[in-house]
Protein backbone atom coordinates (compact mmCIF):
# COMPACT_ATOMS: atom_id res chain seq x y z
CA UNK A 1 0.00 0.00 0.00
CA UNK A 2 3.14 2.19 -0.05
CA UNK A 3 5.21 1.10 -2.75
CA UNK A 4 7.30 3.79 -4.71
CA UNK A 5 6.00 3.21 -7.75
CA UNK A 6 2.37 4.11 -5.52
CA UNK A 7 4.05 6.94 -4.26
CA UNK A 8 4.97 8.52 -7.47
CA UNK A 9 1.90 8.07 -8.89
CA UNK A 10 0.55 9.89 -6.05
CA UNK A 11 2.55 12.86 -6.43
CA UNK A 12 1.14 13.67 -9.30
CA UNK A 13 -2.64 13.57 -8.05
CA UNK A 14 -4.63 16.58 -7.40
CA UNK A 15 -5.17 17.27 -3.56
CA UNK A 16 -8.63 16.63 -4.34
CA UNK A 17 -7.94 13.05 -5.60
CA UNK A 18 -5.47 12.68 -2.77
CA UNK A 19 -8.51 13.40 0.02
CA UNK A 20 -10.80 10.84 -1.55
CA UNK A 21 -7.86 8.55 -1.21
CA UNK A 22 -7.55 9.64 2.52
CA UNK A 23 -11.41 8.85 2.87
CA UNK A 24 -10.09 5.45 2.12
CA UNK A 25 -7.75 5.20 4.75
CA UNK A 26 -4.98 5.23 2.50
CA UNK A 27 -2.06 6.57 4.85
CA UNK A 28 0.40 7.08 1.81
CA UNK A 29 -2.18 9.76 -0.15
CA UNK A 30 -2.38 11.33 3.33
CA UNK A 31 1.25 11.60 3.64
CA UNK A 32 1.18 13.02 -0.08
CA UNK A 33 -1.12 15.08 0.82
CA UNK A 34 0.46 16.42 3.83
CA UNK A 35 3.85 17.33 2.11
CA UNK A 36 2.00 19.13 -0.67
CA UNK A 37 -0.30 21.24 1.84
CA UNK A 38 1.45 21.32 5.30
CA UNK A 39 3.66 25.03 3.85
CA UNK A 40 0.65 26.50 2.74
CA UNK A 41 -1.76 25.75 5.91
CA UNK A 42 1.16 26.54 8.70
CA UNK A 43 1.71 29.53 6.71
CA UNK A 44 -2.47 30.02 7.63
CA UNK A 45 -1.95 28.96 11.12
CA UNK A 46 1.12 31.28 11.39
CA UNK A 47 -0.54 33.99 10.40
CA UNK A 48 -3.68 33.55 12.58
CA UNK A 49 -1.85 32.62 15.92
CA UNK A 50 1.80 34.68 15.30
CA UNK A 51 4.20 32.39 15.97
CA UNK A 52 5.32 29.11 15.21
CA UNK A 53 4.56 26.69 18.27
CA UNK A 54 0.88 27.72 18.81
CA UNK A 55 0.91 27.38 14.98
CA UNK A 56 2.26 23.80 14.73
CA UNK A 57 -0.08 22.61 17.61
CA UNK A 58 -2.99 23.95 15.44
CA UNK A 59 -1.57 21.91 12.03
CA UNK A 60 -1.30 18.74 14.08
CA UNK A 61 -4.98 19.19 15.25
CA UNK A 62 -5.56 19.67 11.25
CA UNK A 63 -3.99 17.04 9.80
CA UNK A 64 -5.34 14.49 12.51
CA UNK A 65 -8.83 16.20 11.69
CA UNK A 66 -8.23 15.50 7.99
CA UNK A 67 -7.58 11.43 8.38
CA UNK A 68 -10.74 11.72 10.60
CA UNK A 69 -12.97 13.93 8.21
CA UNK A 70 -11.83 13.62 4.84
CA UNK A 71 -15.09 11.70 4.06
CA UNK A 72 -16.87 15.12 4.55
CA UNK A 73 -15.28 17.02 1.78
CA UNK A 74 -17.69 17.87 -0.29
CA UNK A 75 -16.09 18.60 -3.46
CA UNK A 76 -19.21 20.29 -5.03
CA UNK A 77 -19.10 23.21 -2.07
CA UNK A 78 -15.46 24.36 -2.33
CA UNK A 79 -11.98 23.24 -3.89
CA UNK A 80 -10.16 20.77 -1.31
CA UNK A 81 -7.11 24.08 -0.92
CA UNK A 82 -10.06 26.16 0.42
CA UNK A 83 -11.24 23.63 2.23
CA UNK A 84 -8.26 22.42 4.08
CA UNK A 85 -7.60 26.40 4.42
CA UNK A 86 -10.84 27.06 6.04
CA UNK A 87 -9.85 24.73 8.26
CA UNK A 88 -6.58 25.06 9.34
CA UNK A 89 -7.89 28.92 10.33
CA UNK A 90 -10.69 27.57 12.14
CA UNK A 91 -8.60 25.38 14.26
CA UNK A 92 -5.76 28.46 14.48
CA UNK A 93 -8.67 30.99 15.87
CA UNK A 94 -10.12 27.83 17.74
CA UNK A 95 -6.85 27.31 19.52
CA UNK A 96 -6.02 31.88 19.67
CA UNK A 97 -9.82 31.84 21.74
CA UNK A 98 -8.28 29.18 24.37
CA UNK A 99 -4.92 30.80 24.82
CA UNK A 100 -4.67 32.55 28.49
CA UNK A 101 -2.09 35.65 27.08
CA UNK A 102 -4.10 36.78 24.07
CA UNK A 103 -2.39 39.99 24.10
CA UNK A 104 0.93 38.49 24.26
CA UNK A 105 0.79 37.56 20.74
CA UNK A 106 -0.06 40.64 19.26
CA UNK A 107 -0.98 39.32 16.33
CA UNK A 108 -2.34 42.60 14.46
CA UNK A 109 1.10 43.99 13.82
CA UNK A 110 2.27 41.01 12.58
CA UNK A 111 -1.18 40.41 9.95
CA UNK A 112 -2.11 43.58 9.14
CA UNK A 113 0.22 44.21 6.22
CA UNK A 114 3.04 41.94 5.45
CA UNK A 115 3.37 41.75 2.08
CA UNK A 116 2.64 38.02 0.75
CA UNK A 117 5.35 37.44 -1.85
CA UNK A 118 5.31 33.48 -1.37
CA UNK A 119 1.99 32.26 -2.67
CA UNK A 120 2.84 30.52 -6.63
CA UNK A 121 2.09 31.87 -9.77
CA UNK A 122 -0.23 29.00 -10.56
CA UNK A 123 -2.32 29.56 -6.86
CA UNK A 124 -2.38 32.97 -7.73
CA UNK A 125 -3.96 32.77 -11.11
CA UNK A 126 -6.31 30.34 -9.74
CA UNK A 127 -7.33 32.44 -7.70
CA UNK A 128 -6.89 35.84 -9.36
CA UNK A 129 -10.14 35.88 -10.86
CA UNK A 130 -12.25 35.72 -7.43
CA UNK A 131 -9.30 37.60 -5.64
CA UNK A 132 -10.09 40.03 -8.12
CA UNK A 133 -13.89 40.30 -7.88
CA UNK A 134 -13.22 40.53 -3.47
CA UNK A 135 -10.59 42.95 -3.58
CA UNK A 136 -13.26 44.73 -6.02
CA UNK A 137 -16.25 44.64 -3.65
CA UNK A 138 -13.90 45.30 -0.26
CA UNK A 139 -13.03 48.72 -2.33
CA UNK A 140 -16.44 49.58 -2.24
CA UNK A 141 -16.92 49.07 1.26
CA UNK A 142 -16.01 52.49 3.29
CA UNK A 143 -12.21 52.29 4.60
CA UNK A 144 -13.22 51.80 8.61
CA UNK A 145 -15.48 48.64 7.91
CA UNK A 146 -12.65 47.24 5.25
CA UNK A 147 -9.99 47.86 7.67
CA UNK A 148 -11.84 45.80 10.44
CA UNK A 149 -13.32 43.08 8.40
CA UNK A 150 -9.40 42.50 6.64
CA UNK A 151 -8.02 42.76 10.89
CA UNK A 152 -10.90 40.22 12.08
CA UNK A 153 -10.36 38.07 8.76
CA UNK A 154 -6.13 37.49 9.83
CA UNK A 155 -6.30 38.44 13.19
CA UNK A 156 -9.25 36.37 14.53
CA UNK A 157 -10.42 39.07 16.67
CA UNK A 158 -13.43 38.88 18.36
CA UNK A 159 -16.03 41.68 18.48
CA UNK A 160 -15.02 42.74 22.04
CA UNK A 161 -10.73 42.76 20.92
CA UNK A 162 -11.42 44.54 17.81
CA UNK A 163 -13.66 47.18 20.13
CA UNK A 164 -10.84 47.73 22.74
CA UNK A 165 -8.23 47.99 19.81
CA UNK A 166 -10.13 50.57 18.07
CA UNK A 167 -11.15 52.05 21.38
CA UNK A 168 -14.80 52.55 19.68
CA UNK A 169 -18.03 51.06 21.22
CA UNK A 170 -18.62 47.57 20.94
CA UNK A 171 -22.33 48.31 19.25
CA UNK A 172 -20.46 50.18 16.66
CA UNK A 173 -18.20 47.90 15.77
CA UNK A 174 -20.65 44.98 15.51
CA UNK A 175 -22.72 47.65 13.63
CA UNK A 176 -20.02 48.34 11.19
CA UNK A 177 -18.90 44.48 10.47
CA UNK A 178 -22.28 43.42 9.74
CA UNK A 179 -23.38 45.94 6.86
CA UNK A 180 -19.62 45.87 5.94
CA UNK A 181 -20.38 41.96 5.43
CA UNK A 182 -24.40 42.62 3.91
CA UNK A 183 -22.47 44.97 1.78
CA UNK A 184 -19.62 42.50 0.71
CA UNK A 185 -22.27 40.06 0.01
CA UNK A 186 -24.49 41.86 -2.38
CA UNK A 187 -21.44 42.63 -4.40
CA UNK A 188 -20.14 39.30 -4.60
CA UNK A 189 -23.17 38.06 -6.01
CA UNK A 190 -25.32 40.90 -6.93
CA UNK B 1 -27.55 30.07 -3.95
CA UNK B 2 -28.99 33.66 -3.41
CA UNK B 3 -32.56 32.67 -4.49
CA UNK B 4 -33.15 30.19 -2.15
CA UNK B 5 -32.43 32.76 0.65
CA UNK B 6 -35.37 34.13 2.88
CA UNK B 7 -35.57 38.18 2.59
CA UNK B 8 -32.94 40.05 4.44
CA UNK B 9 -33.83 41.98 7.49
CA UNK B 10 -33.38 45.66 6.67
CA UNK B 11 -30.19 47.32 8.34
CA UNK B 12 -28.32 45.19 10.78
CA UNK B 13 -28.40 47.53 14.43
CA UNK B 14 -25.91 45.95 17.14
CA UNK B 15 -28.58 45.59 19.55
CA UNK B 16 -30.76 43.14 17.71
CA UNK B 17 -29.50 39.19 17.10
CA UNK B 18 -28.05 39.11 13.61
CA UNK B 19 -29.77 37.15 10.89
CA UNK B 20 -28.83 33.50 10.01
CA UNK B 21 -26.67 34.60 7.29
CA UNK B 22 -24.83 37.40 8.83
CA UNK B 23 -24.42 35.00 11.98
CA UNK B 24 -22.72 32.37 9.37
CA UNK B 25 -20.28 34.95 8.27
CA UNK B 26 -19.59 36.80 11.45
CA UNK B 27 -18.38 32.15 12.64
CA UNK B 28 -16.21 32.86 9.11
CA UNK B 29 -14.53 35.86 10.06
CA UNK B 30 -13.81 34.79 13.58
CA UNK B 31 -15.30 37.94 15.33
CA UNK B 32 -17.56 35.75 17.38
CA UNK B 33 -16.45 35.61 21.09
CA UNK B 34 -15.79 31.52 22.41
CA UNK B 35 -19.50 30.94 23.58
CA UNK B 36 -21.38 32.21 20.84
CA UNK B 37 -18.66 30.56 18.01
CA UNK B 38 -19.15 27.29 20.26
CA UNK B 39 -23.20 27.62 19.53
CA UNK B 40 -22.67 28.52 15.84
CA UNK B 41 -20.45 26.21 15.52
CA UNK B 42 -22.22 23.21 17.19
CA UNK B 43 -25.14 24.93 14.54
CA UNK B 44 -23.02 24.57 12.21
CA UNK B 45 -22.80 20.97 12.17
CA UNK B 46 -26.27 20.26 12.98
CA UNK B 47 -28.41 22.55 10.74
CA UNK B 48 -28.03 21.86 7.04
CA UNK B 49 -29.37 25.45 5.86
CA UNK B 50 -26.55 27.12 8.52
CA UNK B 51 -23.98 24.79 6.89
CA UNK B 52 -24.63 26.00 3.31
CA UNK B 53 -24.79 29.89 4.49
CA UNK B 54 -21.40 29.39 6.24
CA UNK B 55 -20.00 27.29 3.19
CA UNK B 56 -20.32 29.90 1.33
CA UNK B 57 -19.19 32.66 3.16
CA UNK B 58 -16.07 30.83 3.35
CA UNK B 59 -15.95 30.76 -0.20
CA UNK B 60 -16.31 34.60 -0.35
CA UNK B 61 -13.45 34.78 1.97
CA UNK B 62 -11.79 31.80 0.43
CA UNK B 63 -9.32 34.24 -1.81
CA UNK B 64 -7.67 36.03 1.30
CA UNK B 65 -6.19 32.67 2.32
CA UNK B 66 -4.87 32.48 -1.36
CA UNK B 67 -2.92 34.99 -0.25
CA UNK B 68 -1.21 33.81 2.40
CA UNK B 69 2.53 33.31 2.01
CA UNK B 70 3.45 29.50 2.50
CA UNK B 71 5.89 28.57 5.31
CA UNK B 72 7.39 25.75 6.33
CA UNK B 73 6.69 23.59 9.35
CA UNK B 74 9.67 21.94 11.50
CA UNK B 75 10.62 18.87 9.87
CA UNK B 76 9.39 17.03 13.52
CA UNK B 77 5.66 17.66 12.58
CA UNK B 78 5.01 14.71 10.48
CA UNK B 79 6.43 12.06 12.67
CA UNK B 80 4.70 14.37 15.44
CA UNK B 81 1.38 14.06 13.56
CA UNK B 82 1.98 10.22 13.22
CA UNK B 83 2.09 9.43 16.47
CA UNK B 84 -0.68 11.46 17.38
CA UNK B 85 -2.94 9.11 15.10
CA UNK B 86 -1.46 6.13 16.69
CA UNK B 87 1.06 5.61 14.02
CA UNK B 88 4.33 3.76 15.16
CA UNK B 89 6.02 5.97 12.07
CA UNK B 90 6.06 6.91 8.61
CA UNK B 91 4.17 4.50 6.52
CA UNK B 92 6.79 4.45 3.37
CA UNK B 93 9.39 3.48 6.58
CA UNK B 94 7.09 1.22 8.32
CA UNK B 95 9.02 -2.21 8.44
CA UNK B 96 7.11 -4.59 9.95
CA UNK B 97 4.19 -4.98 7.78
CA UNK B 98 6.88 -4.87 4.73
CA UNK B 99 8.63 -7.44 5.77
CA UNK B 100 6.24 -9.37 7.49
CA UNK B 101 6.60 -13.01 5.76
CA UNK B 102 2.54 -14.27 6.21
CA UNK B 103 1.65 -10.80 4.57
CA UNK B 104 3.93 -11.79 1.17
CA UNK B 105 2.69 -15.35 1.98
CA UNK B 106 -1.24 -14.05 2.14
CA UNK B 107 -0.46 -11.69 -1.54
CA UNK B 108 1.22 -14.55 -2.97
CA UNK B 109 -1.72 -16.76 -2.49
CA UNK B 110 -4.51 -14.28 -3.56
CA UNK B 111 -2.22 -12.97 -6.07
CA UNK B 112 -2.85 -16.60 -7.37
CA UNK B 113 -6.57 -16.51 -6.46
CA UNK B 114 -7.13 -13.17 -8.58
CA UNK B 115 -4.82 -14.45 -11.69
CA UNK B 116 -7.10 -17.84 -11.41
CA UNK B 117 -10.44 -14.98 -11.34
CA UNK B 118 -9.85 -13.35 -13.35
CA UNK B 119 -9.07 -16.08 -16.24
CA UNK B 120 -12.35 -18.08 -15.60
CA UNK B 121 -14.01 -14.65 -16.19
CA UNK B 122 -12.63 -14.24 -19.70
CA UNK B 123 -14.88 -13.94 -22.57
CA UNK B 124 -15.23 -17.37 -24.55
CA UNK B 125 -12.59 -17.87 -26.56
CA UNK B 126 -9.93 -15.71 -25.54
CA UNK B 127 -6.41 -17.12 -25.64
CA UNK B 128 -5.80 -20.03 -23.05
CA UNK B 129 -3.14 -17.94 -20.66
CA UNK B 130 0.48 -19.09 -20.18
CA UNK B 131 0.49 -22.24 -18.09
CA UNK B 132 1.81 -20.43 -15.10
CA UNK B 133 -1.23 -18.57 -14.35
CA UNK B 134 -3.32 -21.39 -14.69
CA UNK B 135 -1.61 -23.54 -11.81
CA UNK B 136 -1.57 -21.30 -8.84
CA UNK B 137 1.37 -22.35 -7.01
CA UNK B 138 1.48 -24.35 -3.87
CA UNK B 139 0.65 -22.12 -0.90
CA UNK B 140 1.96 -23.23 2.70
CA UNK B 141 -0.82 -24.60 4.97
CA UNK B 142 0.53 -22.93 7.56
CA UNK B 143 -0.74 -19.32 5.71
CA UNK B 144 -3.26 -20.28 3.50
CA UNK B 145 -6.95 -19.17 4.37
CA UNK B 146 -9.78 -19.73 2.03
CA UNK B 147 -10.65 -16.98 -0.21
CA UNK B 148 -14.44 -16.07 -0.59
CA UNK B 149 -15.40 -14.25 -3.47
CA UNK B 150 -17.91 -11.17 -3.82
CA UNK B 151 -19.32 -11.72 -6.78
CA UNK B 152 -21.63 -8.68 -8.88
CA UNK B 153 -24.79 -10.13 -10.11
CA UNK B 154 -23.40 -11.68 -13.32
CA UNK B 155 -21.32 -13.70 -11.77
CA UNK B 156 -17.65 -11.29 -12.08
CA UNK B 157 -15.70 -11.23 -9.23
CA UNK B 158 -15.78 -7.68 -7.31
CA UNK B 159 -14.07 -7.94 -4.42
CA UNK B 160 -12.27 -10.93 -3.08
CA UNK B 161 -12.01 -11.75 0.57
CA UNK B 162 -9.53 -13.74 3.16
CA UNK B 163 -10.61 -13.85 7.04
CA UNK B 164 -8.00 -14.13 9.76
CA UNK B 165 -10.44 -15.17 12.46
CA UNK B 166 -6.96 -15.42 15.11
CA UNK B 167 -6.67 -11.30 14.16
CA UNK B 168 -10.41 -10.56 13.67
CA UNK B 169 -9.09 -8.73 9.86
CA UNK B 170 -10.36 -9.36 6.81
CA UNK B 171 -7.95 -8.92 4.10
CA UNK B 172 -10.07 -7.25 1.31
CA UNK B 173 -8.67 -7.05 -2.59
CA UNK B 174 -10.71 -5.89 -5.08
CA UNK B 175 -10.68 -6.49 -8.94
CA UNK B 176 -9.96 -2.92 -10.31
CA UNK B 177 -13.28 -1.44 -10.82
CA UNK B 178 -14.88 2.36 -11.87
CA UNK B 179 -15.62 4.63 -9.17
CA UNK B 180 -19.51 5.04 -8.51
CA UNK B 181 -20.70 8.06 -11.05
CA UNK B 182 -22.65 9.39 -8.03
CA UNK B 183 -19.79 9.73 -5.56
CA UNK B 184 -21.06 6.84 -3.38
CA UNK B 185 -18.23 4.22 -1.97
CA UNK B 186 -18.45 0.61 -1.56
CA UNK B 187 -19.02 0.08 2.52
CA UNK B 188 -18.39 -3.93 3.57
CA UNK B 189 -21.20 -5.68 5.28
CA UNK B 190 -21.20 -9.00 7.31
CA UNK B 191 -24.46 -10.75 7.38
CA UNK B 192 -24.62 -13.60 9.80
CA UNK B 193 -27.20 -16.27 9.03
CA UNK B 194 -30.91 -14.88 9.96
CA UNK B 195 -29.46 -11.32 11.12
CA UNK B 196 -29.18 -7.96 9.99
CA UNK B 197 -26.15 -6.67 8.45
CA UNK B 198 -23.19 -5.03 10.16
CA UNK B 199 -20.99 -2.22 8.35
CA UNK B 200 -17.31 -3.02 8.65
CA UNK B 201 -16.59 -0.15 7.01
CA UNK B 202 -15.47 1.63 3.35
CA UNK B 203 -13.66 -0.93 0.77
CA UNK B 204 -11.40 0.60 -1.66
CA UNK B 205 -11.95 0.00 -5.34
CA UNK B 206 -8.66 -0.36 -6.56
CA UNK B 207 -6.25 -1.26 -3.46
CA UNK B 208 -5.97 -4.24 -1.01
CA UNK B 209 -6.41 -3.58 2.56
CA UNK B 210 -6.71 -5.20 5.87
CA UNK B 211 -10.34 -4.64 7.12
CA UNK B 212 -10.39 -4.55 10.82
CA UNK B 213 -13.34 -6.33 12.48
CA UNK B 214 -15.28 -5.18 15.82
CA UNK B 215 -14.99 -7.13 18.29
CA UNK B 216 -18.30 -8.20 19.10
CA UNK B 217 -18.60 -9.09 15.47
CA UNK B 218 -15.69 -11.75 15.08
CA UNK B 219 -18.10 -14.28 15.89
CA UNK B 220 -19.75 -13.52 12.42
CA UNK B 221 -16.80 -14.52 10.78
CA UNK B 222 -17.74 -18.29 9.87
CA UNK B 223 -19.45 -20.21 7.26
CA UNK B 224 -22.94 -19.87 6.65
CA UNK B 225 -22.00 -15.78 6.75
CA UNK B 226 -22.56 -13.69 3.90
CA UNK B 227 -20.18 -10.61 3.26
CA UNK B 228 -21.90 -7.72 0.77
CA UNK B 229 -20.97 -4.65 -0.95
CA UNK B 230 -23.16 -1.54 -0.70
CA UNK B 231 -22.98 1.67 -2.32
CA UNK B 232 -23.38 4.32 0.41
CA UNK B 233 -22.34 8.09 1.22
CA UNK B 234 -19.31 8.73 1.42
CA UNK B 235 -19.92 10.30 5.05
CA UNK B 236 -21.01 8.60 8.10
CA UNK B 237 -19.29 5.18 7.55
CA UNK B 238 -19.34 3.04 8.91
CA UNK B 239 -23.35 3.31 8.71
CA UNK B 240 -25.57 1.85 11.31
CA UNK B 241 -27.87 -0.14 8.26
CA UNK B 242 -27.35 -0.17 4.80
CA UNK B 243 -29.48 2.41 1.98
CA UNK B 244 -27.84 1.30 -0.61
CA UNK B 245 -27.86 -1.29 -3.79
CA UNK B 246 -25.96 -4.72 -3.17
CA UNK B 247 -23.20 -4.41 -6.12
CA UNK B 248 -21.23 -7.94 -4.78
CA UNK B 249 -21.20 -10.51 -2.39
CA UNK B 250 -20.73 -13.77 -1.53
CA UNK B 251 -21.34 -16.71 0.94
CA UNK B 252 -17.82 -17.04 3.59
CA UNK B 253 -15.70 -20.20 3.00
CA UNK B 254 -13.74 -21.51 5.56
Amino acid sequence: MSDPNERASLADSSPEALLAQVALGNRTAFETLYHGTADKLFGICVRVLGERSEAEEALQEVFANVWRKAAQFDPSRASAMSWLGMMARNKAIDRLRALPMRGALSPLEFAADVPDPGASPLQQADALAEGDRLAHCLEQLEPKRRSLIREAFFGGFTYEELAARAQAPLGSIKSWIRRGLLQLRACLEP
Amino acid sequence: MNASLPPQHGEPGAGDPPDDDVLAGELVLGVLGPEERRRAQARAVADREFSARVASWERRFAPWLAEVAPLAPSVQLWPQICRRLGWESTPGRRPGLWQSLALWRGAAALAAVVALALWLSRPPGAPQPPAVAAVPPPVESAAARAVTTLAHDDGSPGWLASIDPVHGTVLVVPVPGAPDANGRVPELWIIPAGKAPRSLGAVSIDKSHTVAVPADSRSALVAGSVLAITLEPASGVPHAAPSGPIIAKGAIQT
